[in-house]
């Protein structure tokens, strides 16, 4: 009992610290361009927080087990280790903290994924995208389209602009088969299922360029069937809506 | 005293086992169980070398070595392989070599229906490969998984996927009848003495497998049907101009797919909670505690299917979401069974113990990494990008792969009545360890990054180059500690280090009797008092 004291001591502070450099750690996950996304990466933080002691304590169990009871040279071949078989009060603990745990986790999970998939009621914007092997067709209000080229290794990847700080509603569905409207840095993605439309919304709270890729399985150019984000301002936003080709619906 | 009849047992010579054909047809256990092994390790090396073709063009960034529909095929045949004819297999074949050793028994309850579930096996496995090598344009190509409407006539076209969904449905005709063989013989043809609370935790392991199988299999083997008559004979049930729905199939397949996890997984929490407290020299801690959660696994595993599903928008997130995040607890139960088994022991690290415990170090990622994919907004961002692939090999690769392992040094002077050794089972290990965490962990970063799964390419310059290049070099340090172990195997089974009975000092009744067993296994049962009867036998001064 006394050797294991200082070891208490040492992970506490160890744990003390790592807690509080992992408050502002991202832990390799992109930070969010959205409001939504900075939702998610919340709740990212909040569970990788909690991982960080629930996998330490039990891989320190395991590392002081096999330390401190492997068999020694002194030992004889033949010794047995304590004959304990239970130990009713650990056992409720280890049931029961988990639960904890759990609970807890479900609790800021539901109400995370609320926020990310609340519609607001008037969007700023539009967007239709729709889906199709191997490219996206984004529709904007007036008609005005972008189009993937035909699809294939050396393919240039569509546009798709958004206007940085409003909140663009996406109209997502697919022609053909199912395929998956996703960018990383949103840290978000919706399937695009034959038959239904889905909406989400998105509020780029960062200027820039994102990749975005098809993520659901869709056959051979798979692989190719990527696009660009571009989170603009409102001035450059309509400049390069003006240029764009109006298609009638 | 010798009589004739014991001189005429002994006559052929002990290095000759019984002939080929013998093997192929008879339908003792011990037999029909190494046939499983040995068949499931043969399509773990193929669904590997795809794999490693498969990290071989990943390894840089553009395509190099295969096309486009050449790689959808290699990932499509590696997963359904190494989940269907590899690893689900190799338990099943465990499962018939122990269980009617564990419980007592002679064999198993229905020695030909056993057999012929064997021949529904290799037979899906053949139609599944030959899915795989159909000529151009017609392999399956589709994906493990499936979905239509890729997977339908239109998009898959050809007799690729046809024969794949032909081959699944044989494999699932297997497993049923191997559940019904297991449930069977477990429940009626235990030795006495041996109560349902003193069965060895791998047989009970396996009687929750084998429920969940007959649950789980049938629903999946009619939406393969189903798949199989919109190619062929135009039904519209996944159909969405036609009024149906796509969505439909996934449900049905992953009320198979989600509980398979667990068919993959508990046979190996049943390994490695068999060879952890024999190599510490303890009693199991927690045996009540280990059941009531690998009994909670297997109620809950059947409700936390559409955790698949969450980008879908067609299911109720919260509570798949409070389904899968419950599963956690039973599991890391487990976690506090095993450390508690070696808590207070005298630790022998013999390679069994050695993979049980790179099994616990490497299953924990898998188990906390699943939790985080439980979130739906979290899997909206991981799914199908190679987190998951990351998060699923953690537990499927360096969990059940690692329990395969450890399950074979530990049973195999059982089975064959000589050692493997012990100093190239340690390099194996060693090199598997590094190997998959090698070749997994970059996966992690590389999801996290932004790099989707099934892409035969990517572009350079998004952060994906040096976690793939890690990845491949893992993998081939994989592909070379499975050769070492191949060679361990030959070499052993030539040099022939007599085992004895009992090389480990095991506890439950297969220690007991020789090695390998006489066909009707036990000349003279011991008495069952405990959950140890062949430790009890060895140490009747701790015999209450």
């Amino acid at each position: 009992m006394r050797r294991g004291r200082p070891v208490l001591t040492i992970s506490a502070c160890v744990t003390a610290v790592l807690f509080v450099g992992a408050c502002s750690g991202s832990f390799g996950m992109p930070r969010g361009a959205s409001e939504q996304a900075q939702e998610t990466f919340q709740n990212w933080q909040i569970f990788f927080i909690t991982a960080i002691p629930v996998a330490g304590i039990v891989y320190v169990l395991i590392a002081w087990s096999i330390v401190r009871y492997r068999r020694r040279r002194s030992d004889p071949p033949d010794a047995l280790g304590s004959q304990r078989t239970e130990n009713l009060p650990a056992e409720v603990v280890y049931t029961a903290v988990p639960v904890m745990i759990v609970v807890a986790l479900f609790v800021l999970a539901i109400r995370t994924d609320d926020r990310v998939t609340a519609i607001s009621p008037d969007p700023d914007l539009v967007v239709h995208v729709e889906a199709f092997a191997w490219g996206w067709r984004f529709t904007y209000p007036d008609g005005e389209t972008v189009v993937s080229p035909p699809s294939g290794e050396d393919a240039e990847w569509p546009v798709m602009v958004l206007p940085h700080g409003e909140t663009t509603r996406i109209s997502l569905t697919s022609n053909d088969t199912i395929h998956a409207f996703w960018v990383p840095e949103f840290l978000y993605k919706h399937d695009a299922i034959p038959g239904r439309t889905f909406e989400f919304d998105v509020t780029p709270t960062e200027m820039g360029t994102f990749q975005g890729h098809c993520a659901e399985f869709c056959g051979l150019n798979h692989a190719y069937m990527n696009f660009e984000v571009q989170v603009v301002s409102r001035q450059d936003f309509d400049s390069w809506l003006g240029q764009q080709d109006q298609v009638p619906a | 005293m010798t009589t004739i009849l014991d001189r005429r047992r002994q006559a052929p010579s002990p290095r000759r086992g019984p002939g080929v054909v013998h093997r192929l047809v008879s339908t003792d256990h011990k037999n029909i169980g190494i046939l499983y092994c040995v068949s499931a390790f043969a399509f773990f090396l193929v669904g590997g070398s795809l794999a490693e073709v498969m990290r071989l063009e990943l390894m840089e960034p553009s395509r190099q070595i295969v096309s486009n529909e050449a790689y959808n095929t290699l990932f499509t045949i590696h997963g359904t392989v190494m989940i269907f004819l590899f690893v689900a297999p190799f338990a099943t074949g465990l499962a018939n070599y122990l269980i009617p050793l564990q419980v007592g028994a002679p064999d198993m309850a229905f020695p030909r229906l056993n057999l012929s579930s064997f021949y529904f096996y290799i037979g899906g496995g053949i139609l599944v490969l030959l899915a795989g090598v159909a000529a151009a344009g017609q392999a399956a190509a589709m994906g493990w998984t499936a979905y239509p409407p890729l997977s339908e006539m239109r998009l898959s076209p050809g007799v690729g996927p046809d024969l794949w969904i032909l081959g699944l449905v044989l494999v699932v005709i297997s497993n049923v009848l191997n559940g019904v063989n297991i449930l069977t013989t477990v429940f009626l043809m235990r030795a006495p003495g041996m109560t349902m609370w003193r069965l060895p935790v791998f047989t009970w392991n396996m009687v929750v497998v084998a429920i969940l199988g007959l649950v789980a299999f049938p629903p999946a083997a009619a939406g393969l049907t189903l798949l199989l008559i919109g190619r062929r004979l135009g039904g519209l049930v996944y159909d969405a101009a036609a009024g149906g729905d796509p969505t439909i199939y996934q449900h049905l397949f992953w009320f198979l797919g989600h509980p398979e996890v667990y068919i993959l997984i508990l046979p190996f929490f049943g390994v490695i909670t068999e060879i952890i407290p024999v190599f510490s020299r303890k009693p199991l801690f927690g045996y009540t505690g280990f059941l009531l959660a690998t009994l909670t696994i297997g109620m809950l595993s059947t409700g936390v299917w559409a955790h698949h599903m969450f980008t879908t928008g067609v299911i109720v997130n919260p509570f798949f979401a409070a389904m899968t995040l419950l599963i956690a607890v039973p599991t890391g139960v487990k976690f506090f069974n095993w450390i508690g088994s070696m808590w207070g022991g005298k630790i022998w690290f013999a390679v069994p113990m050695l993979f049980s415990i790179g099994f616990m170090l490497n299953f924990l990622i898998g188990g906390v990494t699943g939790v985080m994919l439980a979130s739906p907004a979290l899997d909206y961002q991981a799914h199908d990008t190679y987190f998951v692939v990351a998060h699923f090999h953690y537990t499927m690769l360096g969990g059940s792969v690692f329990g395969i392992f450890a399950a074979i040094y530990f049973w195999f002077p059982k089975m064959t009545g000589v050692m493997l050794s012990e100093k190239l089972g340690r390099v194996v290990f060693a090199m598997l360890f590094v190997g998959f965490n090698l070749t997994f962990w970059p996966q992690f970063v590389l999801g996290q990054r932004g790099m989707p799964r099934r892409y035969v390419d990517y572009a350079s310059g998004l952060g994906y180059d040096t976690p793939n290049l890690v990845s491949s070099v893992g993998a081939y340090l994989l592909g070379v500690a499975v050769m070492v172990f191949l060679v361990d195997v030959w070499r052993s089974l030539r040099r022939r280090t007599p085992a004895g009975d009992d090389p480990w000092g095991g506890y439950s009744l297969e220690w007991a009797t020789s090695s390998p067993p006489p066909e009707h296994n036990f000349d003279e049962l011991p008495k069952i008092r405990s959950l140890r009867p062949a430790f009890d036998r060895q140490h009747p001064e701790l015999t209450p």
